[in-house]
């Protein structure tokens, strides 16, 4: 019986699934690398001349000496288990040999705008002409086509766009975004959905097709509380902060520490019975205002205040066990640390640990699985993402069957490469004037002891 | 046209968001979702806002976008009647989607082990908050819990204030679309080995709490590469990435450097030459003098609409971006374009326009047609069909409190 993963040399479930990537940054290679955890071949092109942000920025230790192109955060976090190669699509070579990928792919999938695509001649129309019945998957802020479509977008743009943004704030302030580029992954995730309904498709028809994820779309998709509310009732969300419109108490309360938080949410009187108990304010619960929900609701103002003052004794984990040990759902407000070290995520291994090639002098570390586990045919030991051209000599031989000289030949022309043309690192300010700047809680000295023995790499687990 | 997940057949065990957002991206490509409500209809009904705020048996809002295009029979699990019809309609199933909390399941006697005995070939979905096992296994939880437990809650909001959450419910549905995906992955698998007749099912495990976790940037990875702990960002006033209030909303007037695109240009763009000075002119000048930098864009901007801007930026290859309200999105040329937002006729409240199709598959036209079903609507199209009850039986199962 395998409730848990079982035996991860078995392959994914989309082994035999070929996709050639023209990713960039989250979006694309995000999802890319969801279909690549489970087993598909993913082959992710890249430019010497354009160096990707991700692989110049967040680099480990920041030591931005040497190949620091190879020891990217990001770049490691969103490219696991992909094949890389360098092609440089301005020269006619590197096109010709694109084109050759993508005769012998599945999928070809990309996310830049439509001018770029177009400029290169490498529409839907233009693939199937290679392979019939390629699936293609263009991810744009806007959608491929329409006056917006050739607008390049960020995650806080497209966030911005979708609604999703005016929506969210402290009350009375002005709309605030995720510090991360949210929408991004919310496109990506839906992206595995899009490519895997046209795979089931194509199974059963044979046929491909072209797959239009407009960013924005994707997170308006996921607003309908605000949208329906608008067109059905003709009302305007307000900015509420972490209030809900039908839940009280509801928010985020202090707890003993440096900037340390807890959430609670309360739904019922039976949930407000045991807070108020826990928390071991008697005095609140006799309180006729907060007696009903209805009554907790249209005070909660008052409520928040109270409760912001019983809170802020406790530390922040065992106010959680607590409440949860009498149903009341409350979460504590984990940090990055806090996040990687949890209980309960490593007891259901959701970080594993990738090793790195000896070169980048980067030591085993745990990345975020996915948010998914399967019985029957799990996801594949991870590999890290590729160096700069790790795989040209595997692709182009062995794929494409040219011959060593050839290959030779085109590293000679700078068709391909194994290093970016103009090295330019991210110099990012010490980690003491990060923290001076606020920009960081704080940072610790022996982080990479504690990080290897909370995970250690795979072969010491015994 | 056909759609893509035509002959995909899917058994939806869900209430309220998560479980629901998977099936209608189900519903959308084509598949045929049943929803098994239990008698009186599943806990979503109830979920505000409600059409012309009136709450009633079928004008929940967020209900009626969530179960386009299904079908509904009650079932009342708890009975031994309730529960064979379940296990007989699993026959010809390809994907049985729940997301009760763990122990129910197994409690109504439909673990994995047993419906796998039934039907081997089966998909089944489970979504829960914090995953089917682990020692948070039965915790509760609501969207804001899975903020603040998925990591993302703690670098959100104002540096000064407590942390914030996006409004709404994002955290159900990024569950619900990574349901949607491994459903589908599971599915892929079980045709490539024999499809209903004699393919492996298996069973696959969503936790709410991993969908926020696994979509973080620069968080648990700051620790690991530098042993840094990010926190909330200080608002510095000349931050570029900073939203400034326009005449008409809000704009972000992000001159995306990275790409070539220079200093001088984005001064010159906005007419305003006092920027293209040393004091502005690179990353740390800007952050020394990002009071005086922040006070000149927030009085430039606030005298500008932000539509304009936006498109001029656009000209230039700027990549500005503008805070719409719904009001603004439902009515911007691109969403009118792309016919996103469509029209559903419901029963209940006459035409409604709701989001459309979140993805366009080119030869595989996403599905809207019908609305949401009424608790039970399908019950005897259903069982009839697909299990061959007679007038008789169905009267007998009405009668005993099954459907």
């Amino acid at each position: 019986m395998e409730r848990q993963e079982g035996d991860r040399s078995i392959p994914g479930p989309l082994h035999g699934v070929r996709i050639v990537e023209m990713g960039q940054l989250i979006a694309i290679p995000f999802a890319m690398k969801l279909l690549a955890d489970m087993g598909a071949q993913v082959i992710r092109l890249e430019s010497t001349r354009r160096l990707e942000s991700y692989r110049s920025d967040s680099v480990y230790l920041n030591e931005v000496e040497g190949e620091f192109w190879n020891r990217g955060a990001n770049f490691y976090e969103q490219n696991r288990n992909k094949l890389g190669i360098t092609l440089d699509l301005g020269s006619a070579a590197g096109l010709e040999i694109l084109r050759r990928l993508i005769s012998v792919s599945d999928i070809f999938a990309e996310n830049f705008t439509p001018r770029v695509i177009k400029n290169f001649g490498l529409e839907y129309s233009d693939l199937r002409q290679i392979k019939p019945d390629i699936i293609m998957v263009s991810s744009t802020g806007y959608g491929f086509d329409g006056p917006w479509a050739n607008f390049g977008a960020t995650g806080p743009a497209t966030e911005g766009a979708s609604g999703l943004a005016y929506t969210t704030g402290y009350a009375g302030g002005p709309p605030v975004m995720a510090e991360i580029p949210y929408v991004d992954y919310t496109a990506g995730e839906h992206t595995v959905v899009a490519v895997m309904a046209a795979l089931m498709h194509r199974l059963r028809t044979g046929q491909g097709q072209f797959i239009d994820v407009s960013q924005t779309q994707a997170a308006a998709a996921t607003i309908p509380e605000a949208m329906l509310d608008f067109s059905a009732n003709g009302r305007s969300p307000t900015r509420i902060g972490n209030a809900d419109p039908v839940m009280a108490p509801h928010g985020c309360y202090p707890c003993r520490g440096e900037d340390r938080w807890i959430v609670i949410a309360v739904g019922t009187d039976a949930e407000w019975a045991a807070l108020c108990q826990v928390l071991g304010e008697g005095e609140l619960l006799e309180d006729a205002r907060f007696s009903t929900a209805l009554g907790r609701h249209l005070n909660h103002e008052e409520l928040d205040r109270k409760l912001r003052e019983a809170t802020a004794s406790w530390n922040a984990d065992k106010l959680m066990d607590a409440l949860q040990a009498v149903g009341v759902p409350a979460g504590a407000v984990l940090d990055s640390k806090d996040l990687l070290f949890n209980d309960h995520l490593r007891d259901r291994g959701f970080y594993e640990v990738t090793q790195h090639h000896e070169s980048t002098g980067i030591p085993p570390l745990p990345y975020a699985s996915r948010p998914w586990k399967m019985s029957g045919t799990p996801a594949v030991p991870p590999k890290p993402a590729p160096l700069m051209g790790e795989h040209n000599d595997v692709v182009l031989r062995d794929l494409l069957g040219l011959t060593h000289e050839e290959v030779a030949e085109l590293e000679e022309d700078g068709v391909i490469g194994y290093a970016p043309d103009d090295p330019r690192p991210v110099r990012r300010p010490s980690l003491d004037e990060q923290v001076r700047q606020g920009r960081m809680l704080r940072y610790e000295s022996d982080f990479q002891e504690q990080v290897s023995r909370g995970f250690p790499p795979p072969s010491l687990e015994g | 046209m056909t759609s893509a997940l035509e002959g995909v057949s899917v058994l939806d065990l869900t209430h309220c968001i998560a479980g629901p957002y998977c099936t209608r991206l189900l519903s959308g490509l084509g598949a045929d979702v049943l929803k098994i409500e239990r008698p009186g209809g599943e806990r979503g009904r109830r979920m505000a806002p409600f059409f012309q705020d009136e709450p009633g048996a079928d004008s929940s809002l967020p209900f009626a976008y969530l179960n386009v295009g299904k079908r509904s029979l009650t079932l009342n699990l708890k009975t031994q009647a309730g529960s064979e019809i379940l296990r007989s309609l699993l026959r010809d199933t390809d994907i049985l989607v729940e997301n009760f909390a763990p122990r129910v399941m197994p409690s109504l006697g439909m673990s994995y082990d047993i419906l796998r005995e039934i039907a081997p070939h089966l998909v089944m979905v489970s979504i829960s908050n914090f995953g089917q096992t682990g020692p948070y296994r039965d915790y509760k939880a609501t969207d804001i819990v899975e903020y603040a437990l998925g990591g993302l809650m703690y670098i959100f909001g104002a540096y000064d204030r407590e942390p914030l959450k996006h409004a709404f419910n994002q955290a159900q549905f990024k569950a619900g679309t990574d349901a949607a995906s491994a459903a589908l992955m599971a599915l892929y698998h079980q045709r490539m080995t024999g499809g209903r007749e004699g393919g492996c099912g298996q069973h696959v495990d969503v936790s709410i709490q991993e969908a926020v976790a696994s979509g973080l940037r620069d968080v648990v990875n700051n620790y690991t590469y530098t042993g840094a702990i990010r926190r909330r960002q200080p608002n510095h006033s000349g931050d570029l990435q900073r939203i400034r209030a326009t005449s008409d909303g809000y704009l972000l007037p992000n001159p995306g450097l990275g790409s070539g695109l220079n200093w001088s240009t984005y001064a010159e763009f906005l007419g305003l030459p006092e920027l293209d000075d040393d004091r502005f002119s690179t990353p740390s000048a800007r952050l020394v003098n990002a009071e005086e930098l922040g006070r000149i864009l927030d009085e430039y901007f606030i005298q500008q609409n932000k539509y304009d801007v936006f498109y001029e930026s656009h000209k230039k290859r700027f990549i500005f971006g503008l805070v719409q309200s719904p009001e603004e999105a439902m009515n911007d040329p691109q969403f009118a374009h792309r016919q996103f937002f469509e029209e559903v006729e419901h029963p209940e409240m006459g035409k409604v326009t709701f989001p459309g199709a979140p993805f366009t598959l080119e030869s595989t036209p996403w599905q809207s047609g019908n609305s949401a079903p009424t608790a039970g609507q399908h019950n005897s199209q259903v069982l009839s069909d697909r299990l061959g009850l007679t007038a008789e039986d169905q009267a007998e199962l009405r009668s005993t409190g099954v459907i």
